[in-house]
């Protein structure tokens, strides 16, 4: 609803700021070509364009505002995928695939304009029954957008057949490929990116009332600046006080109660996180099996087993974020995120720093450029076939992406 | 005399390689295996070595060399460094044997040697199975320093999902979950058929009788039907009711055409048994191939009904809870965010007729909701009960706020079923009870013991 809001105010302050006469929309706007279209997109990419340098750490007050007001996550009118040049493919999922693009831009400067751009073909997110995830998904990150350990979606637009989000671009990759080249992180550098965590689910729950629901190394980038971005807001949802029962994760990272059925919330997160660090310090999460059902089975029991003398902080920050039980969760239980932050394991942390972007990270990508792409692993190239968004199943869903 | 259980976890662990592998030479496969788990716990013994060593020096810090920020700072803070280049962790720790005895002071000797190099992560390859590697010489040297000793899957891991579901009684539509007939046999057979699934485990009675109800019989009229094949999605669980099924797994992940399409049969299952739980998660594909080897019949069960009995009896029992929340006044200055925590945490316990749930005198330590069922409320001195107890009703709430003994006995008339939180569970959730109560009315804090709040408090 607020979202609704938002595209509509959006749209009718940038027909006013190009001059346009603001007249209803009657048919479907990516289609309009006139003239004060073209200048408003002109105008839009513009701000792109000149969008990085502006970029500094908004307090979780400035991200969680309106995103009107925001400079950054709204649902544009007037950009099209042919405003961009596609350089090469950084991560592929089931229905959507994540390219390395470069704003085509005539004036000086453009060149170094480079952003993530996720496509999404709606008749694959109709087949894969993932409409609400990617509604969610959009407007999960339209309202975060700013915050800065979380990837900036600058923009979200739409065509006939695709939906698309323009976020910003990770050079550094995937912790994940740190991690699995290094096999498993040092006790200081654990508590950098954990730390940084932190602080993303501090604010998605108790800013936000937002549960993320995939955290894993796979969704975690570093930056030019050895900061993290959380990625993939594909499970995101806004929760607030009421529990969501639709499974979903990744199998070594699911909390028993998504398992069970019996209702989750944000407290996933927390467990997660557990299994998270976890991962990090020891190379490879704490329960797994060749059969998915067996590591279910020892997740809803719970019991974990740590390297014999990994750090007794470590182990009791893991055992209380890796709890069956939520109402004795670490994170879940008075305190929230804070009882997390004044753990023991973080006390070498100061968090207003953190925050600020002021710590130095322990891995900064080595880059050539802005659009260095080194630190991406090669994806197959798109297959060729694909099925029509026909005129049926455009009457019966174009309406569910009225937020893009 | 049990055999110790780091032993057992061993033997399963190696009987689960052996039906994987089936290797032709079995002694030399064991001997391997096990070295392969010495050396893994022995590497996992010098990353706790590491994670105990101390702040600033050691070998934690050569994780990397080149830029670490913490390694330069005796006091383990975070400092600005101006070198920002990426290196390789030095794979230190499987160098030495890890059988001799003096491997970790050795390898934490090497510490200091490590220099700095440039290099990027490149092509440093783990394996990414144990199986696909070939076999270890029973010497740990330099050689093997790339290996990862342990059959962990290192890849990108896949998200799953299952179909989006919103629990009937938020969606105004009247699902009941369907109900297939079945003879007490057949019930105390499926019965026992699930008891070892975990899944099935936590059901309480209505969700068990819902489940069984909802298993629909499958008659497989001959030999060589599949029932499931490997590669497909999957719906359906089933559990075997009569007859015989071969399964098979073909190595390149999905059944094949061909003669050897199938794979290798790895199992049989017959009676009593069952297969494609993981249908019961989320739609995932077939892991084997299920043939049925005669004419059988199988109970079948889908994943929406699953998880939608589930779901509905935990929704429903969750607003219950919170709107019995609501009636307790100590708690009314709960916000909603909080009550649906106190319902979460709310634990389910039954008691047959004729118990005393609290006791007149006792330190009281939790507080119960009546469920289900009627109790009574006893007082020293009289004989017929001062209060009856229905469902809804509450009582011992002040245990929440203070250490006073119980002023009542509460004695079951029925059977009943009360939910219960202790004091220590809602202060770890919650804080304090005054704190909260002090939130509306400061006054109220001091006013506990009135008889507005509780009967039991009355003396």
């Amino acid at each position: 609803m607020a979202a609704k809001i938002h595209q509509m105010l959006h749209h009718h302050s940038s027909s006013k700021d190009s001059g346009a006469p603001s007249e209803p929309d009657s048919t479907s706007p990516f289609e309009r070509q006139d003239s004060a279209m073209d200048r408003a997109r002109e105008d839009e990419k513009r701000a792109l364009a000149q969008w990085e340098d502006k970029q500094r750490p908004m307090s979780p007050g400035e991200v969680h505002m309106d995103p009107e007001r925001k400079a950054v996550g709204h649902s544009s009118r007037t950009l099209r995928k042919q405003d961009f040049e596609l350089i090469k493919t950084l991560g592929t999922g089931t229905f959507a695939r994540v390219w390395l693009v470069r704003l085509l831009d005539d004036r000086k400067g453009a060149q170094d304009s480079v952003f993530a751009l996720k496509i999404l073909r709606k008749v694959d997110v109709i087949r894969l029954k993932q409409v609400e995830h990617v509604r969610n998904e959009r407007n999960v990150l339209a309202a975060v957008a700013g915050h800065p350990f979380i990837t900036t979606m600058v923009a979200s637009f739409q065509d006939h057949d695709s939906l698309y989000m323009l976020l910003d671009y990770c050079p550094g990759g995937e912790v994940f490929s740190y991690l699995r080249r290094a096999r498993r992180f040092n006790e200081p550098t654990s508590q950098f990116y954990a730390a940084e965590i932190v602080l993303i689910l501090e604010y998605l729950h108790e800013k936000e009332g937002v549960a993320y629901r995939d955290l894993k190394p796979e969704n975690i980038l570093i930056d030019a600046e050895g900061h993290l971005k959380l990625v993939d807001f594909g499970f995101a949802k806004k929760v607030e006080n009421r529990e969501t029962y639709t499974l979903c994760g990744t199998p070594e990272y699911l909390a028993p109660e998504v398992i069970r059925n019996t209702g989750h919330g944000t407290a996933v997160d927390w467990w997660a996180f557990g299994i998270l660090v976890y991962e990090f310090l020891v190379g490879q999460p704490p329960f797994w099996d060749q059969n998915p059902m067996k590591i279910y089975e020892q997740i809803v029991e719970g019991r974990l087993r740590f390297p014999s003398a990994m750090s007794s902080s470590a182990r009791d920050l893991i055992s209380g974020l890796c709890t069956v039980d939520t109402s004795k969760r670490l994170g879940n239980i008075q305190g929230g995120a804070q009882a997390v932050k004044s753990h023991p394991w973080f006390a070498n942390i100061d968090w207003d720093q953190l925050y600020q972007r002021k710590v130095q990270g322990p891995i900064v990508p080595h880059l050539r450029g802005p659009a260095d792409t080194r630190n991406f692993d090669e994806y197959e190239p798109e297959s060729g076939e694909r099925e029509a968004y026909g005129e049926e199943l455009r009457a019966k869903w174009e309406g569910f992406f009225d937020d893009f | 005399m049990s055999l110790p259980s780091d032993y057992s976890n061993e033997i399963s662990a190696l009987n689960r390689e052996i039906v994987k592998a089936q290797p032709a030479d079995v002694l030399q496969f064991c001997a391997n295996f096990f070295l392969r788990r010495l050396e893994s716990q022995r590497a996992e013994f010098l990353l706790s070595q590491q994670h105990s060593s101390p702040k600033g020096r050691g070998m934690a810090e050569s994780t990397f060399p080149g830029n670490n920020p913490f390694g330069t700072s005796p006091s383990g803070a975070f400092t600005t460094s101006g070198m920002h280049s990426l290196e390789e962790e030095e794979e230190n720790d499987t160098i030495a044997s890890p059988t001799s005895a003096s491997f970790a002071p050795g390898i934490m000797d090497q510490a200091p040697s490590d220099s700095p190099r440039e290099s990027t992560f490149g092509n440093f390859g783990w394996s990414a199975a144990a199986g696909s590697k070939p076999l270890s010489p029973p010497v740990f040297g330099a050689a093997d320093k790339q290996s990862f000793p342990n059959n962990y899957n290192m890849n990108r891991r896949t998200s799953v999902s299952a179909e989006s579901l919103n629990p009937t009684s938020s969606t105004h539509d009247n699902w009941t979950p369907p109900f297939h007939q079945k003879t007490p046999d057949q019930q105390s057979r499926l019965r026992a058929a699930v008891a070892g699934n975990f899944l099935f485990a936590p059901l309480d009675d209505d969700q068990s009788a819902q489940v069984l109800g909802a298993l629909q019989e499958k008659p497989i009229p001959t030999k060589g039907i599949k029932v499931i094949q490997q590669g497909d999605v999957g719906d359906y669980f089933y559990v075997v009711e009569n007859g015989s099924f071969d399964i098979y797994v073909n190595k390149s992940g999905k059944l094949e055409s061909g003669p050897d399409g199938l794979g290798n049969r790895v199992g049989t299952v017959g009676p009593g048994g069952s297969f494609g739980e993981l249908a019961l998660m989320y739609n995932a594909p077939r892991a084997a191939t299920v043939v049925s080897t005669e004419a059988s019949t199988l109970w079948a069960l889908d994943r929406v009904t699953f998880r939608r009995i589930l779901m509905d009896s935990a929704f429903q029992r969750r607003r219950m809870y919170e709107g019995f929340l609501e009636e307790v006044q100590l708690l009314s200055s709960l916000t909603p965010y909080e009550r649906s925590k106190i319902a979460d945490a709310l634990e389910t316990k039954k008691y047959p007729a004729g118990t005393t749930i609290i006791r007149e005198g006792d330190v009281g330590e939790s507080f119960y909701i009546l469920e289900t069922g009627e109790a009574q409320v006893f007082k020293r001195g009289t004989d017929k009960p001062v209060k009856k107890y229905k469902k809804g009703d509450y009582f011992g709430e002040l245990a929440l706020l203070n250490d006073a003994p119980r002023a009542a006995s509460v004695v079951s008339t029925t059977e009943v079923k009360v939910a219960t939180l202790g004091k220590n569970g809602f202060q770890r959730l919650l804080g304090p009870v005054e704190g909260i109560m002090r939130r509306n009315d400061p006054s109220k804090a001091s006013a506990m013991d009135s008889d507005a709040i509780d009967p039991l408090a009355r003396k």
